[in-house]
């Protein structure tokens, strides 16, 4: 029988004994890893956002707050978020739109669903640099196919190096490769839904569209939810496919932030303002990540 | 004649429906068949217009690019720098992960938020401190650089996968084992970790995706020597042209593996990529 221990402070082999457990020697590497990784950048890109780095990288002056000042005097920042805000609202609209659609068609459909399935996701596995690339070599318009196609219908122009096609173009890319990822979590949000109302619905004569408006979609909510979400993160994420087809031209038209960020770090080398640009993109994540969060865990 | 009408109804409903899913299956692949197509083609019939979807396919675009050019070393290269930072955010993120789902942390949704977003930080922000760290310790153009890099998004998203497949595991096994006489690291290593081998090879494969796919990092932190493929396609678009033919043959090569181990763990795609929101 174990004697029971006396009340008072425990010894400092028990609290020791207690901090080394088998759960946090095995969390600790991660754990100091991750802080590596994530808290030091992010304590570093605070500090930087305060410096001025243009005369020496490695010898910043302090600046202040003058580079937050920037971000919002600074009227290529306000145009860039404007060009992000276009491209993530239409892209994302799109997306949301044709994911659904297809993976509703997906579902009522009797047969082949798994083929159809397989082959739609594929784009998904496409590195988006060459998705980027793939995309600019089929609008080419002197040898592209999509361009070829458009030609027969008398569209001859420069799509990438045109303002009021290049933006289009881009989100077209974005969509292309990942319209998929909203049909694969909404047709498994579909396939996990409870068949008792629909079957009752069914008994009752409810046509497809009053099962659809009043027991698919609204049981279907929180997982559109989570989809926009982790799309809208992943489109503050990556910079690839806009990199690679306009580089942010013509005329800044197709600049989303992450991009103003690159040419304001690795072409003005202004180290000290690109910084103060990552913070601002930072907090539109952080925001995106609290609410995905919540959606996950439910409200409490 | 009720149930004639009720079938040619239904007829004409299955009718427009793969009618639909036909369209979306073109617009998804012809761009994938094209580039595979065209990487397969001489300068003569991918120029041509209209276009040709019938050549006879020649396989010298490749034999150019590793003959001619440095192309195996770039393969190798992205090999090396995907390959190193899965390995470290799997051992990592199975100890951590286990441990997250076991121990009785409070806290678990700030751990969560952590995670996440450390996960889905902008490339373009993560960038910047890391190019200033880097710059002070000589570590650009170096490849455990770029897989420190990587591991900004590989580890915690690793982590969380790993906590998911460990949480949905019922513990009785593993105090089964314990009351029997093993350690809690013998009950993991033995019990718990066989019965999650399925989803640490998706984690794994994930882990090598994102790693593989990624072209911002690799941009800023390789040099000629550690480059990587991502890196190789966008350097074929120069001021003087394209080299179309290799671009396209090199993105052959860069989504081929991806398509291949992807589509094995397909099951696991949309719980990686909805980070364990949809399972």
């Amino acid at each position: 029988m174990p004697q029971p221990q006396p009340k008072g402070a425990p010894s400092a082999g028990g609290r020791l004994a207690r901090f080394f457990t088998t759960e946090n020697m095995m969390l600790a590497p991660a754990m100091l890893v991750l802080a590596s990784v994530s808290i030091f950048p992010f304590l570093y890109l605070i500090y930087a956002s305060l410096m001025d780095f243009s005369l020496a990288i490695d010898n910043p002056t302090f600046a202040g707050f003058r580079n937050w000042l920037r971000l919002v005097k600074d009227p290529l920042i306000f145009q860039s978020w404007k060009v992000t805000i276009v491209y993530a609202v239409t892209g994302l609209g799109l997306e949301l739109i044709l994911g659904v659609g297809i993976a509703l068609l997906l579902y009522a459909a009797p047969w082949g669903r798994n083929l159809f399935v397989t082959l739609w996701m594929l784009p998904i596995f496409v590195a988006p640099v060459v998705a980027g690339l793939l995309g600019w070599f089929l609008l080419n318009s002197s040898y592209g196919l999509y361009a070829w196609v458009l030609q027969q219908f008398g569209v001859h122009t420069d799509i990438f190096g045109t303002v009021a096609t290049a933006l289009p173009a881009v989100i077209l890319i974005d969509v292309w490769e990942w319209t998929p990822l909203i049909t694969l979590i909404v047709l498994s949000g579909l396939q996990s839904l409870p068949t008792e109302p629909l079957e009752a619905a069914e008994v009752d004569g409810a046509t497809y569209w009053q099962k659809l408006r009043y027991i698919i979609l609204p049981l279907s909510f929180r997982i559109i939810v989570v989809a926009l979400l982790i799309r809208s993160m992943d489109i503050m994420r990556f910079i690839d496919t806009i990199f690679i087809t306009t580089a942010g031209g013509p005329a800044d038209s197709t600049k989303i932030i992450g991009l103003r960020l690159f040419d304001v770090a690795f072409r003005f080398m202004d180290i000290g303002f690109a910084a103060a640009i990552g913070l601002s993109m930072l907090v539109v994540t952080i925001f995106l990540g609290k609410a995905f969060i919540r959606v996950m865990y439910g409200r409490e | 004649m009720a149930g004639t009408k009720v079938s040619s109804r239904k007829l004409i409903t299955t009718v427009l429906i793969y009618t639909a899913l036909g369209i979306a299956m073109v617009w998804a692949l012809l761009p994938i068949i094209w580039m595979v197509l065209s990487s397969l083609k001489t300068e003569a019939n991918m120029f041509s217009m209209p276009p040709k979807f019938t050549f006879k396919p020649t396989f010298s675009t490749y034999a150019f690019m590793f003959t001619e050019g440095n192309f195996g070393g770039f393969l190798k290269n992205s090999m090396i720098a995907a390959f190193s930072s899965t390995a470290i955010a799997l051992i990592l993120g199975t100890l951590g992960g286990y441990a997250l789902a076991r121990g009785n942390y409070r806290r678990g949704k700030d751990i969560a938020f952590w995670i996440i977003s450390t996960r889905m930080t902008p490339v373009a922000a993560a960038i910047v401190p890391l190019y200033i760290i880097f710059a002070k310790f000589h570590l650009i153009g170096t490849t455990f650089g770029l897989v420190f890099a990587y591991t900004t998004f590989n580890l915690p998203f690793a982590l969380w996968m790993m906590m998911t497949f460990f949480a949905e595991l019922p513990p009785d096994m593993e105090h089964a084992a314990m009351v029997d006489g093993a350690t809690k690291f013998q009950a993991f290593y033995r019990i718990a970790l066989p019965q999650v081998t399925p989803g640490l090879v998706a984690t794994g494969i994930l882990c090598l995706m994102f790693a593989w796919n990624d072209f911002a990092f690799a941009s800023v932190f390789t040099s000629h020597e550690n480059q990587t493929i991502p890196v190789a396609a966008s350097l074929l678009v120069s001021q003087t042209g394209i080299a179309w033919g290799q671009a396209m043959a090199t993105g052959t090569v860069i989504i081929t593996p991806m398509l291949i181990t992807g589509l094995a763990v397909r099951k696991y795609l949309v719980r990686g990529l909805s980070m364990g929101a949809v399972k």
